[in-house]
């Protein structure tokens, strides 16, 4: 990674989301347009001041449209522009930013527009039927599991090298959906939801039990960044993006380190390094890691290096990622407070990170001053993670 | 492997498909406005932005270009004519089509987006880009809410 090359420092000026539910009667193209024109609205700017569009949306098989991206495109507002769509499954979430970052830090572009979607109620019975084919159609396929199956052994490989206990994950859940009570698009809210009710929630695929896991949704969600040239006619306070990370491991799953995410550290490496992070602990404020199951927030916070390896179970049992504690996780409510689009989840870990920096996340504003953030999502076939490191100078 | 293999199947392999059981698409906002006042009252609608003199046809809830909210919906009429076409002589199996399908783009108007739609009582030969038409609908008891409440435009 040469630094140097990097030309322009990015800031986002503004950032749109829709409600999360099943919405059965808005078209993607629809949503898609509701998020970017809010995007476009609080940033002051309108569809003629962009330049380029990157849009962000899982794979083609939820909407049940090939060619999804361009489909989309004139609900994303890219009608006549530079477009390019990308998906890396969940990571989508944070990598579409990140290929907004790269057109604007090469100095191509001043303003980019970037549009993330998903609607995964069209997929019957059920985004499982999707998700079946995520798996190599020889080895995996034949034994047909699904995507709970693997993640409960994940789970339990997790809670097994660590010597993690159950109940001390699902205080994620109870956590991430109280915060997720002041979110104006919120699924999942919950402000009476106890440790017991989720202890005590049906068995999925143990040891994961429905309220450890968020379920499907449909929604969209959009961010603005703009260039250093141009950012202080939009702003006075920018939140820029100081760090970006990326990394795949192997797509063979049964031969990874399932307890610990190491493609995760290395992202998280890659994005501090480029942000100046030595010590991300001390350094980094808050952070809204990927969280579709309770573990993931954990496992998310150790591959992130801001938890030893089975810390994060601790610092959650000793309330210090509460949203008034002294390491903020998921002040958003995170997917399992607020829900769980694919793509569009950019509106709760990208997009909470600048509301929260900009001090504009109202109710779910943290206590205390906050100045960097993080923000990770994870996929493609759970090999995935992508990191942003954003601060306000 | 230098055998040449003639039947795909007679190699190992495994059969799979990529399909989900089935989708469930919605027509959207505007959409359920343009097929509900297709169904019960026979107009054709479409959407107006005035900013940019582009009436959207069928309508949408925002204008591409400058993403406008539309809310300005307005009956086109059922007259048009012909943008482009094509006489489709085999389907996508390769079988003869007989008659053959005729495919029309269909203006109804300057500034307006045309309607995919397809040509009926309609002699292959004298249909030409310009050819004035009009939209034949199902009777009202048979329209159902979907595009092919409207049967094809025929010359008028």
């Amino acid at each position: 990674m040469d630094l140097k090359k990097i030309r322009k420092d990015v800031a986002v000026v503004g950032a749109g989301m829709t409600v999360f539910a099943r919405r059965l009667q808005e078209t993607g193209k629809e949503m898609s347009w509701e998020a970017a024109k809010m995007a476009l609205d609080e940033a002051g700017l309108t569809l003629k001041d962009i330049d380029a569009v990157v849009l962000g949306s899982a794979p083609d098989a939820f909407d049940g449209v090939h060619k999804k991206g361009e489909w989309l495109l004139d609900g994303a507002g890219g009608t006549n522009k530079p477009f390019m769509r990308v998906y890396t499954g969940g990571g989508t979430a944070v990598f579409a930013p990140i290929a907004g970052w790269w057109h604007v830090a090469s100095g191509m572009f001043k303003r980019v527009l970037v549009v993330c979607e998903e609607k995964m109620s069209s997929v019957q019975p059920h985004a499982q039927s999707a998700f079946a084919h995520i798996w190599d159609p020889i080895l995996d396929r034949p034994l047909r599991p699904n995507l709970v199956w693997i993640f409960a052994m994940e789970m339990q490989r997790y809670m097994h090298k660590y010597n993690v206990r159950y109940e001390d994950i699902a205080l994620v859940a109870v956590k991430n959906k109280r915060n997720a009570v002041g979110h104006p698009c919120a699924q999942l809210a919950d402000p009476t939801i106890t440790l017991d009710d989720v202890i005590n929630s049906e068995p999925m695929a143990l040891p994961v039990r429905r309220l450890d896991i968020s379920p499907p949704s449909d929604g969209a969600s959009a961010i603005v960044l703009v260039s250093e040239d141009v950012v202080y006619e939009h702003t006075d306070s920018p939140v820029w993006i100081e760090g970006v990370g990326w990394c795949l491991d192997t797509t063979m799953w049964t031969n990874r380190d399932l307890a610990f995410p190491k493609f995760l550290a290395r992202a998280a490496k890659m994005a501090y390094e480029m942000a100046g992070i030595k010590n991300p602990r001390k350094e980094i404020d808050f952070a809204e890691p990927y969280d579709p199951f309770d573990y993931k927030e954990l496992q998310h916070l150790e591959g992130l290096l801001l938890a030893d390896p089975g810390e994060a179970a601790i610092m959650t049992r000793e309330g210090k990622t509460q949203r008034d504690g002294e390491f903020p996780v998921c002040p958003s409510g995170g997917l399992l407070g607020v829900g769980n689009p694919i793509a569009a989840t950019l509106g709760i870990k990208i997009g909470e990170v600048y509301w929260q920096l900009a001090r504009k996340a109202g109710p779910r504003q943290v206590k205390k001053d906050v100045r960097t953030g993080v923000a990770q999502a994870w996929g493609d076939l759970m090999q995935f993670s992508a990191v942003v490191v954003m601060r306000r100078r | 492997m230098i055998e040449r293999i003639e039947k795909a199947t007679e190699i190992r392999h495994w059969l799979g498909d990529m399909e989900a059981d089935h989708y469930y698409y919605s027509s959207g906002i505007a959409g359920e406005k343009f097929f509900v006042a297709l169904r019960d009252e026979g107009q054709i609608l479409g959407a107006h932005c005035a900013a940019c003199n582009l009436t959207y046809v069928p309508p949408r809830i925002y204008c591409e270009h400058c993403f406008a909210e539309l809310t300005e919906y307005k009956d086109m009429g059922k007259r048009g004519c012909v943008v482009a076409f094509t006489i489709a002589h085999y389907d996508k199996a390769g079988h003869r089509l007989e008659p053959p399908e005729i495919f029309a783009l269909i203006s109804f108007g300057p500034c307006t987006t045309p309607l995919l739609h397809r040509l009926g009582e309609v002699e292959p030969e004298k249909i030409c880009v310009g050819l004035e038409v009009e939209a034949v609908l199902k009777p009202k008891k048979d329209r159902e809410g979907k595009i092919t409440d409207i049967l094809y435009f025929r010359p008028r």
